[in-house]
């Protein structure tokens, strides 16, 4: 296999909360830890989890815009280093975030000509006419028109901007674009715009996306493999395939039963198991397996000893110390 | 669960919306609305930001905002005029016979008053009874609503609560005093996937068992799904399509509904291919011209779609669908 676009190697992410005059500080915040996967060239990684699990956190980590409190981080071979500028430089040209709302992605008195073109200007890559054209192909590349260049932010509709923020996510043309819930800001009916512009944009230039959301009906559709986080954790990692026909860890079978499906007959006849419970304070994790105050299945073993993520015939990985073969 | 092939008369209305239209600045947000909601009956009102569905929500309560103008229109809950009712007598209409739960359960609440207090309220304002046995009853509902360690809860304040668990104070308010309609404007958007299978399942079974009528606004078409007895879905003001959930999915007869059901990845896609999308924008409430609204997205659409407003037509068994061309669906080619 070709050296990874990506590659994440127990990777950790602390925040430690600041104490007060009456409070002390409280433990660090294991906002991710041990965290550890790759993305090949090419292909669309899904990285699913409830808010507050670290999926964005990682996601911010992989491109320096949060520090490390332990592990590796390496795009196309270099590594993340988030307090040296020019490790940061050189990996940005390589990877670019797409982020939920497009309306706070862009600035509002910069022109959509400008803010595509700004990557380019500063990496003194174009400028002039060939700066305008590369801006011209770009947007015809994510189906705008040339002469939008010249307008503002505040003249496009929400698709049209997330548009505008995957063209200059484009300008580098990077190996690898993070994508934050790009699609959750969104109406339904532009939702399947935004996620036909981006299967045809890595059809066309090859890149691999790391795709975070909560929306597993959007993972479903664009991933080839998909990661599922639980505080923090990766606590399963399959083929996009495998992971939605046979999740094995608990909380991917709850996740799946708990996301309703646009079909009122298959929906009703799903066994309706309800989690119950609500998540954990990240700063104050039960012993053993994170998710066992939830779970099912949860024995002694899962309340005294973290199961480690162990690998599948099939190639799945698997954070359970009772999910079957 | 509700079973799928019952249909519904609505010979027992509790909500009927008739002709309902909304004005800013003398534009129609809201053109022609009819609905009604039954005893026990769940109806989602269905469409994109701006559809004008939350504004309807609100007008039941009468809460729009003031520079929504009610412009025509009735609408009568168990056959009492809403409009016609001053502000006093609307106001005891508010959380007694009619309640509403919002989208942010968190702005919804009161962060400087106990959650006990809150839910007691309810009952206070609307009867003569005591702050204790309002507060004992107050316990009562949160056992009911499966909260454990009701005592702790009620002396708890807002940010000490997840949004779960506040939505699930805002449901006990909502319900305390028994309504008969209980409306909810996207209760479980801001939530988690297993925290909203959570709260739609305890709002499924508290309906039931009371047979409250709910209307229920939303934008997500699993949660429609899932809930649902009837739907109406509307696009810019006015309704498109009616009728039951099943036949909705099934047999769309609005280019728009058939579009934004193929627009939704589906378990049975192959992943990656392409998705149905629809062309351009919501068209502003100022700028509507003449004929269908969603004639200038719509695939199907000829010149009369762009002269003539489609009538509301009935197809039977309720099914309703406003579109000059509703019998030639196949000709989009989505439908599976």
């Amino acid at each position: 296999m070709s050296q990874p676009v990506l590659s994440v190697i127990n990777a950790a992410v602390h925040f430690r909360q600041r104490g007060g005059i009456l409070r002390k500080a409280g433990p660090a915040l294991k906002a991710v830890d041990g965290v550890s996967l790759t993305v090949a060239p090419g292909e669309t990684l899904g990285l699913v989890g409830e808010s507050g699990c670290g999926k964005s956190t990682l996601a911010n980590a992989i491109l320096g815009l949060v520090p490390l409190a332990g592990g590796v981080i390496e795009i196309a071979g270099r590594g993340v280093e988030s307090d040296n500028p020019d490790s940061l430089r050189a990996i940005r040209s390589d990877a670019q975030m797409v982020f939920q709302d497009p309306a706070l992605s862009l600035n509002p008195r910069l022109s959509v000509g400008t803010a595509i073109g700004e990557p380019l200007i500063v990496r003194g890559l174009a400028k002039g006419a060939e700066l305008r054209e590369r801006v011209a192909a770009l947007l015809k590349a994510v189906g705008l028109e040339a002469d939008h260049a010249s307008r503002f932010p505040h003249a496009f509709s929400g698709g049209q901007r997330q548009r505008i923020v995957i063209a200059r996510a484009l300008a580098l043309q990077p190996k690898l674009v993070i994508c934050d819930e790009p699609v959750s800001a969104l109406d339904v009916s532009v939702r399947a715009q935004i996620l036909n512009l981006l299967v045809d944009l890595q059809r066309d230039r090859g890149m691999s996306y790391l795709f975070v959301s909560h929306d597993l009906s959007v993972v479903r559709h664009i991933a080839d493999r998909v990661a599922v986080m639980y505080l923090g954790r990766i606590v399963e990692m399959a083929a996009m395939a495998i992971i939605f026909a046979r999740p094995r860890h608990p909380y991917t079978q709850a996740l799946l039963a708990a996301a309703p499906e646009p079909d009122p007959v298959r929906q009703r006849a799903k066994p309706r198991h309800v989690l119950e419970g609500e998540l954990p304070s990240p700063t104050d994790l039960p012993p053993g397996c994170a998710f066992n105050t939830r779970c099912p299945l949860a024995s002694h073993l899962c309340r005294h000893e973290r199961p480690e993520l162990s690998a599948r015939s099939d190639g799945s990985l698997v954070a359970c110390h009772h999910a079957k073969e | 669960m509700t079973p799928l092939d019952q249909t519904h008369s609505t010979s027992t209305s509790v909500l009927e919306i008739d002709q309902l239209r909304l004005e800013i600045d003398g534009a129609a947000v809201v053109d022609g609305l009819s609905l009604s909601v039954g005893k026990g009956e769940i109806v989602a009102l269905v469409g994109e930001s701006g559809c004008g569905k939350s504004l309807s929500a609100l007008a039941v309560l009468r809460l729009l905002p003031d520079a929504v103008n009610i412009a025509g229109g009735r609408i009568a809950l168990e056959g009492r005029d809403l409009f016609g009712l001053d502000a006093r007598s609307m106001a005891g209409v508010r959380g007694r016979d009619a309640s509403i739960i919002f989208q942010e359960p968190t702005a919804s609440l009161d962060p400087l008053m106990t959650v006990g207090d809150q839910i007691a309220e309810a009952l206070t304002t609307h009867g003569s009874m005591r702050k204790q046995d309002a507060l004992l009853q107050a316990r009562e509902m949160l056992v009911s609503i499966g909260i454990a360690d009701p005592e702790r809860r009620l002396r708890q304040y807002p940010f000490e609560l997840s949004g779960g668990m506040c939505q699930r104070i805002m449901i006990a308010i909502a319900l305390i005093c028994g309504p008969r309609l209980l409306i909810a404007d996207e209760p479980t958007t801001a939530l988690d996937v297993t925290i909203q299978a959570q709260i739609l399942h305890l709002i499924r079974k508290l309906v039931s068992a009371r047979s409250t009528a709910v209307l229920l606004i939303t934008h997500d078409m699993g949660v429609v799904a899932d809930m649902a007895d009837r739907v109406v879905v509307m696009y810019a003001g006015r309704v498109a399509e009616a009728a039951t959930v099943v036949e909705l999915f099934s047999r769309p007869r609005h280019p728009y509904t058939a579009l934004l059901l193929a627009s939704i990845p589906h378990a049975a896609q192959i992943s990656k291919s392409r998705l149905a999308t629809i062309e351009g924008t919501v068209p502003r409430p100022s700028s509507h011209s003449t004929g269908c609204r969603f004639a200038s997205r719509c695939p199907l659409a000829e010149d009369r779609c762009r002269k003539e407003v489609p009538p509301l037509a009935d197809h039977g068994d309720g099914h309703q669908a406003a579109c000059w061309r509703s019998q030639d669906m196949a000709l989009l080619g989505v439908h599976a």
